[in-house]
């Protein structure tokens, strides 16, 4: 079944309508193999940003041996955002995966590491997003807008300025404990501002597809247990009609969880005021 | 025939116009703001997809209208009051921007309105404060359209299944075209807590293939659906199942073609000015131009198109235009279950139950100064997928950290919560309603739609008094181990925009800015969907829709679509 929509036929109708040139995936695995290690710049950010938005990722999900199961670090998360941050400065734009099919649920070939071109339309909506519109004229239509680059570096040099003036050392070095202190501060709105750009970015990078640089060895989709990615092959029928394995696993602490869950979501505002963010919550048909 | 069409989007309205004219022998020309990402659609060859199970595209304006290009602005009925210009910039309920609209990632749940929802004035009377009138047709009159379009999209259902009161409300011809999907097991089991209760849950009729259909494949319940393209295209929907037929038939197509204004010469349209994929402006002529950009755009569009014979846009003599704008009052309920009910594995929901459409005239009506109250359809058995659920928990201030990581491992609402969604009918109010926004404008430097809506007290009563029977159902279903209940648009309501549900109560179900009716004095549109005051501009979306019914509205709007073509086409 999946031949009937396989790479080849694919990239003929493609090709047919003038429509795309895709990036070649060993482009991206160069790419994804060349990740900065510590203390070492990225492709927006410089070193000691990353390594102090490793320590904010490391936060927002812990690995060990805070946590058993690994954690932002181990998943790459903040080398991610970094490409996603630099995503004009790289060949292939890591914006929008290809598809329609990787290559972990039957396919042989990985069609989500074919990343799709963006258009000269997205390409400016998406330069807004990142680079904000710096003043220029054909970015300001709708009034400034201030991109996630200066959001990332204002927000990562502004948390060492509170972490030195309450510990006298840079955030990256604060204790794990201190470094929680800091981040949930709600009475500092700027600190905010960029907690839930970071928190985001840092959700989409663990628990997304791996083709978008994080979520190595899928991490992500471990401790989940989330099958990720399931077409070409889907779920049998019995999959979909009878309980799954995790049958049995709810405990009372759980529940409780639940119940707190629930009503401390009313009224509390989320980052859904922050256009650039993007994120618009669940389509509906 | 020789005669020519210009139709504006190849959504749900625009692509079955396409189709049904340009097989009539029409020169059909499509103009669509956004881009293709459907590779072969209208070649001999098979059709493509460019998406894929993956929620981090899906978030990133893929196909969705970028609202950093083309955000809209909102404030509530009393802020207009106020003089408030705007109090939120953003995504206000916009839809995919992509060749095929709405449809490219629609739930693909096709219910048909009932005889009631067209006839609402005559049979239930005024509602106070609100704009309520009959449409100009019947259900009748729709019925063999309706019949017709199932059979292009490829509607799944089983006939014997559905309750007596639903098919005296909309009466069938025939069985579906298709067997239903295998039964989601999360929907089961509240479908079975229905039962319990003495309703009636049954197959939601929908336009996925459950056998290969249309030289399209069986769908393999992947659960990337309400919210993701199709990858392998088991999902019928405008650009597969009509625009595709209407390309081979000789339609034409133009992507990334934003049209910013209609041509008017006294009472005829003689085409439309539009900007290419480069920013040039364009100009197109054609015997008869169709709006199909979806409700809030045609507005905005025939807003813009004011000139000196129709200062106040065209169209809106009768002062009705952009007025009367609907979307739909979501409620939703969840059951926690200790077994693994994967709500999300599956065409997103499989049952439905139409016992709270109403109407139902009792004490929580009065109390509310209110002759009648009605729900609407009920979605059974949904959930979220990875990182939809992240995001949940998320919303939380501080939720991050170790606790999140504890809830993502248990998987809580990922798999033990099926969740229930009524689509909640809400009432035509002449203050709720699309204008042009006096200062933002959007990338193509057009004055952006601006959106000011509150909720009549009808909506917000009707989900309170439903919403604890949808929680009783969840609490009924074998397992449950509690139940809960969301009245998300009635939160929304409460925080604005910008709160925490909007999200969730973003409905996508747009309609009533340029309602039909056979009184120009009090309609923009006839029952054809010709506007009023000239003699070949038609309206093919949401738009017309006089009321919301409590269903899923893109098969009535197709159904209308083609009745319009048909009018045209003389067949």
């Amino acid at each position: 079944m999946a031949d009937g929509f396989g790479r080849r036929s694919f990239l003929r109708a493609a090709g047919a309508l003038g429509l795309l040139a895709l990036a070649p995936p060993r482009r991206l695995q160069a790419l994804l193999g060349s990740a900065p290690g510590p203390a070492e710049s990225g492709h927006f950010l410089d070193a000691h940003e990353l390594d102090t938005l490793r320590a904010v990722t490391a936060r927002f999900i812990p690995g060990p041996p805070d946590d058993p199961d690994p954690g932002a670090l181990e998943a790459g998360v903040a080398e991610a955002i970094d490409l996603l941050l630099g995503a004009f400065t790289l060949d292939p734009t890591l914006i929008h995966a290809g598809g329609p099919f990787s290559d972990r649920a039957g396919a042989t070939h990985d069609d989500f590491a074919d990343f799709v071109p963006l258009d000269a339309h997205a390409e400016l909506g998406w330069r807004i997003r990142l680079e904000g519109s710096q003043g220029l004229p054909e970015r300001e239509f709708a009034g400034p807008v201030t991109g996630l680059q200066e959001i990332y570096r204002a927000g990562l040099a502004h948390l060492d300025e509170r972490s030195q003036q309450a510990f006298g050392v840079d955030f990256k070095d604060a204790p794990g404990p201190a470094q929680g202190l800091l981040l949930s501060d709600q009475t500092d709105a700027d600190l905010q501002t960029f907690v839930g750009a970071a928190l985001a970015n840092t959700l989409e990078a663990m628990y997304g597809p791996p083709e978008y640089g994080g979520n190595r060895s899928l991490a992500g989709w471990g401790y989940t247990r989330w099958q990720g990615d399931l077409q070409p092959r889907g779920s049998t029928d019995a999959e979909v009609s009878t309980p799954g394995p995790d049958t049995g696993s709810i405990t009372g602490a759980m529940l409780d969880d639940l119940q707190r869950f629930l009503p401390a979501l009313i009224g509390q505002r989320a980052s859904r005021t922050q256009f650039w963010l993007g994120r618009s919550g669940i389509p509906r048909s | 025939m020789g005669r020519s069409a210009i139709i504006l989007g190849s959504g749900a309205g625009g692509s079955v116009a396409a189709w049904a004219l340009a097989t009539a022998g029409f020169d059909v020309l499509i103009l669509e703001k956004g881009r293709n990402l459907l590779p072969g659609l209208g070649t001999a060859g098979p059709i493509g997809s460019l998406f894929g199970n993956d929620e981090v595209k899906a978030g990133r304006f893929f196909e969705n209208q970028d609202i950093v290009l083309e955000p809209r602005t909102a404030r509530t009925q009393s802020e207009a009051e106020q003089g408030v210009a705007r109090s939120f910039v953003g995504d206000v309920n916009t839809l995919p921007t992509v060749v095929g609209g709405g449809t490219i990632h629609w739930d693909a749940k096709t219910p048909r309105f009932w005889r009631q929802d067209f006839k609402g004035r005559s049979l239930y009377g005024p509602v106070p404060d609100a704009n309520v009138a009959d449409w100009p047709l019947t259900y009748d009159d729709l019925a063999p359209f309706y019949d017709e379009i199932e059979q292009r999209l490829g509607v799944q259902g089983d006939l014997t299944q559905m309750p007596a009161a639903t098919l005296a409300q909309a009466p069938r011809s025939g069985p579906f075209p298709m067997p239903p999907n295998p039964p989601m097991y999360g929907g089961s089991l509240l479908a079975e807590g229905a039962r319990r209760l003495g309703y009636t849950a049954y197959p939601f009729p929908m336009a996925v293939n459950s056998t290969a259909y249309d030289g399209r494949p069986r769908c393999n319940s992947c659960g990337f659906c309400s919210g993701y393209g199709c990858p392998i295209n088991a999902r019928g929907g405008a650009a597969v199942s009509f625009l595709h037929h209407a390309l081979l038939a000789g339609a034409h197509l133009t992507a990334r073609a934003f049209v910013y204004q209609v041509n008017v010469k006294r009472s005829r349209v003689t085409g439309v000015s539009y900007l290419d994929e480069s920013g040039r402006q364009r100009g197109a002529q054609a015997d008869v131009v169709i709006l199909a950009p979806s409700a809030i755009e045609t507005a905005r569009l025939l807003l813009l198109s004011a000139d000196a014979d129709h200062p106040a846009g065209l169209g809106n003599r009768s002062g009705q235009l952009g007025r009367n704008l609907m979307f739909h009052f979501f409620t939703i309920a969840g059951g926690v279950f200790n077994a693994d009910v994967h709500a999300w594995r599956g065409p997103s929901t499989t049952f439905t139950i139409d016992d709270f459409v109403g109407p139902v005239a009792n004490p929580a009506a009065a109390a509310a100064g209110l002759p009648y109250l009605k729900g609407g359809i009920c979605e059974v058995g949904g959930s979220f997928l990875l990182l939809g659920e992240a995001e949940t928990y998320a919303a939380i201030p501080n939720s991050w950290g170790k606790q999140h990581k504890d809830l993502m491992r248990a998987g809580l609402v990922r798999r033990h919560v099926a969740g229930l969604s009524m689509v909640g009918e809400d009432l035509p109010q002449l203050a709720n309603r699309v204008d042009l926004d006096p200062d933002l404008r959007d990338v193509y430097g057009f004055p952006v739609p601006r959106i000011t809506h509150s909720a009549h007290r009808f909506e917000l009563a009707a989900s309170a008094y439903f919403g604890p029977q949808l929680g009783a159902v969840c609490q009924a279903a074998p397992g449950a181990l509690t139940s809960f209940v969301l009245p998300v648009a009635t939160l929304t309501e409460a925080t604005g925009p910008g709160g925490p549900f909007a999200g969730i109560a973003s409905t996508a179900h747009i309609m009533g800015t340029a309602r039909m009716g056979d009184d120009p004095d009090t309609s923009v549109v006839d029952a054809f969907g010709r506007v009023h005051e000239l003699d070949n501009l038609y309206v093919a979306d949401g738009s017309v829709f006089v009321s919301a019914g409590g269903f899923n509205p893109t098969l009535t709007i197709m159904a209308l679509s083609l009745r319009m073509a048909r009018h045209l086409a003389g067949t």
